[in-house]
């Protein structure tokens, strides 16, 4: 090793005890043989490893108290990764002492090996910090598939019918045989039901709440849609109607092929409104309900458009306001326009770390601070996503600021021209294109930012689609998705058109 | 007429560019600058139509001293220069006939011109300064759409907008073909001897020198270290040549400087 001792110290102790040092503090064999960054990196990644190990024990056996009692419970839950830890910690140990041992004779191995091992240590503990379960994804999965391609495919939710219903009703007596209401009167050509007989006792629940079935009553219509889906209603006496189940369903009867039906109803379970006194009457209503008219746009159908019109103007709106303020306020952080004394070089410095900031922080938290200030929508939106777009733009526009030739200016200036017609013969052309290029990109930015914006109240899509998700009204969701879809990829494919016409 | 007293150039960073130049240029020469890249051409041709501010010095341009001049007169001044460069320094975004038409801003009134409103008779110009150099049909083309030589044309013609009485020429050849060289320095020449024109142009090349030059200054670290008419320069020997570029410009450039001289 005698091109070695050139350039390095002699270590300070014989190998063994660099072993017995590394034993007992992993990396201290290392440093005494001044290998310092090894040693450390040795050293913390050990530690870190033990530390986050025993967090990770900590958690998965948060009931357990005392170390065997939450070793064993860890270990039964995740017995590979426990298992693959302890063994990578101790290997990882042992070869620091081999380490320590041989640098210290001065013939340190490549450690690439070990290195890896490390990465590997951190990316399963990352995998169990991140509590990531692929399993759970898998199983789950036919459960969320209902959900999931409602969202896939809502089309059917998107348009509508009118409906008008048709409905006949027949007065029913109930607990009490004294004077029954008679039965309706029949007139030709008009929906018609009639019961037999026009009373009867209610269905009753027993003391533990086991239903006792009522009497039942015979009901005959006519005059209806003819193969058509009947729905059975049962009205109260004081108006509230209900639809009566029978066998565990809903009551539906289908028409035959003159438009009438006969059924046999139970007359169904009602707790009586205490206000009631007297004979109570209730009534049961047949309806059919058709579709009519033309096919329209349904009302989430109809409110997705008008929101994503929303939200493309404010995007619209965002990048308008964006541009106002970043243009003067980029020619302030462009490095050769401001590097005249020093203190146009601090508002350089300053502007700049308030550019660098504020594009740091997400529009999406912007968002929530703009809502406290101007109160739920979009103008709230609007404001979070001009901030960025301040900051965002500012810096494209005065970096482009300084990449500008500077021939074409002192050409201009040679020919006499004052300094406007300058700025407007030499340094304005060579602005339009990336200015143009990185306004156009920026508001395709803020559309796509606009359509999530809402999720924190900023207005527009993102508003309406949590929403929908919350109610679990997936299709009416899938819409909104559909169309934040759609949009994006028109106005990608837009802007790089246009953009690409000005590079 | 233009006579340079004593111009001196130092540079924020301390640099001496230029060091107590004086010389005299007449109304009608071609008058080549050689020198190495670094020995002060360029800032010397800059400081002649204040594109850099001179730190001492007389440039007296038909009596009237540029170094003293402000605003109005400093235009008036740079409008009677023309000056095309090592790298075209056209707009390269804007159309060739824009490029050429903005020769005439020293003339037109800013308001009309920062719209892009020439006059007819300036558009007329145009053309006619662009048929001078041969590229009529390029007008309508964006500037980068051209050859480099084309470039330095247009260049050429945009000077010849300004109907100048001197023509300044940073290097005007260094970034073309030796071919189109000729070509471009043809140009100059005919508006050297035609229109009278005073050009003032810097070169590397020892035949090109030769061929077009009718008086020769030579710089070296910012000192005028050589002064001689053309028929000097068609006598200078090797050595002569080597006392301006110096010993290491020789060693690496032998084949290109001595090319056109006498053994």
């Amino acid at each position: 090793m005698s091109n070695t001792n050139t350039k390095k110290i002699k270590p300070l102790v014989p190998p063994v005890a660099a072993a017995v040092l590394s034993a007992i503090i992993p990396g201290l064999g290392q440093l005494l043989s001044f290998r310092i960054r090894r040693g450390l990196l040795l050293f913390f990644s050990l530690v870190s490893i033990m530390g986050l190990f025993i967090w990770r024990l900590a958690v998965i056996a948060h009931r357990e108290i005392g170390i065997a009692d939450r070793l064993a419970k860890s270990f039964s839950r995740e017995p590979f990764f426990i298992i693959f830890i302890c063994l990578a910690i101790f290997a990882l140990w042992l070869w620091i002492i081999y380490d320590a041992f041989k640098t210290a004779g001065g013939s340190a191995d490549k450690s690439l090996g070990i290195f890896v091992l490390i990465l590997v240590m951190f990316f399963s503990l990352g995998w169990q910090i991140s509590e990531i379960n692929v399993g759970k994804m898998i199983r789950e999965f036919p459960e969320a598939w209902p959900p999931l391609s409602r969202i896939l495919w809502p089309w059917e939710a998107a348009v509508t019918r009118d409906t008008s219903s048709v409905t006949a009703e027949a007065a029913i007596l109930v607990d009490d045989t004294k004077n029954p209401p008679p039965i309706p009167e029949y007139i030709e050509g008009e929906p018609y039901i009639k019961s037999t007989p026009t009373y009867g006792k209610m269905s009753t629940l027993d003391a533990d709440n086991n239903m006792i079935l009522g009497d039942t009553i015979h009901l005959e219509g006519s005059g209806f849609e003819p193969d058509t889906e009947t729905f059975i209603y049962w009205e109260d006496s004081v108006g509230n109607e209900f639809r009566p189940r029978q066998n565990g369903k809903y009551v539906t009867l289908t028409t035959d092929a003159s438009g009438g039906f006969s059924f046999d109803l139970v007359i169904p379970y009602r707790l009586t409104p205490p206000s009631a006194v007297g004979q109570q009457i209730h009534h049961v209503q047949a309806r059919q309900i058709s579709e009519v008219g033309p096919v329209k746009a349904s009302e989430p159908l109809r409110l997705t458009i008008v929101l994503m019109l929303e939200t493309i103007f404010m995007g619209m709106m965002a990048t308008f306001f964006g541009i106002i303020f970043a243009i003067p306020l980029s020619f302030l952080a462009a490095r050769n326009l401001m590097s005249g004394s020093w203190i146009t070089v601090t508002i350089y410095y300053i502007i700049r770390t308030i550019f660098n900031i504020t594009r740091s922080i997400e529009p999406m938290i912007w968002a929530l601070i703009a809502v406290v200030w101007v109160g739920l929508g979009p103008f709230a939106g609007i404001i979070a996503l001009t901030i960025h777009t301040i900051a965002a733009l500012g810096k494209l526009y005065s970096e482009s600021i300084e990449s500008i030739d500077p021939g074409p200016i002192e050409a201009i200036q040679a020919t006499g021209a004052n300094r406007l017609q300058t700025i407007m013969f030499a340094v304005v052309p060579q602005m339009i294109p990336p200015f143009v290029s990185f306004t156009i990109y920026r508001w395709d930015i803020n559309v796509r930012m606009s359509t999530v914006i809402g999720m924190v109240g900023g207005g527009g899509i993102g508003f309406l689609l949590v929403q929908y998700i919350r109610l679990l009204d997936y299709k009416s969701a899938g819409i909104a998705v559909w169309f934040i879809a759609i949009t994006v990829a028109i106005l990608d494919y837009v802007s790089s058109k246009i953009r690409e016409r000005f590079v | 007429m233009l006579e340079i007293r004593n111009l001196t150039k130092i540079y924020d960073d301390g640099t001496e560019a230029l060091k107590n130049v004086s010389f005299k240029v007449e109304d009608g020469e071609f008058l080549v600058i050689i020198g190495l890249s670094g020995s002060g051409k360029s800032t010397l041709l800059r400081c002649i139509n204040r594109l850099i501010e001179p730190t001492d010095g007389e440039i007296l341009w038909n009596g009237k001293d540029v170094a003293k001049a402000d605003g109005r007169d400093l235009r008036e001044i740079r409008r009677q220069i023309g000056m095309i460069f090592q790298h075209f320094n056209l707009v390269k975004r804007s159309s060739v006939l824009t490029n050429v038409l903005s020769g005439r801003l020293g003339y037109v009134s800013p308001w009309s011109s920062i719209l892009h409103h020439f006059p007819s008779e300036d558009r007329k110009r145009a053309y006619e300064a662009l048929e001078m150099v041969g590229i009529t049909d390029q007008a309508e083309k964006r500037a980068d759409e051209l050859s480099g030589g084309q470039q330095q044309r247009v260049g050429i013609a945009r000077a010849l907008m300004q109907e100048p009485s001197m023509i300044l020429a940073d290097e005007p050849v260094a970034s073309l073909d030796p071919v189109l060289a000729h070509s471009i320095l043809g140009y100059l020449e005919d508006i050297n001897k035609q229109r009278n024109i005073t050009i003032m142009c810097s070169l590397h090349y020892l035949d090109l020198v030769q061929q077009y030059s009718s008086r020769v200054i030579g710089l070296r670290g910012g000192n005028l270290v050589y002064e001689g008419s053309n028929a000097d320069i068609r006598k200078m020997t090797d050595n002569q040549f080597k006392e301006i570029y110096g010993e290491e410009a020789v060693r690496v450039n032998a084949g290109s400087i001595s090319g056109g001289a006498d053994e």
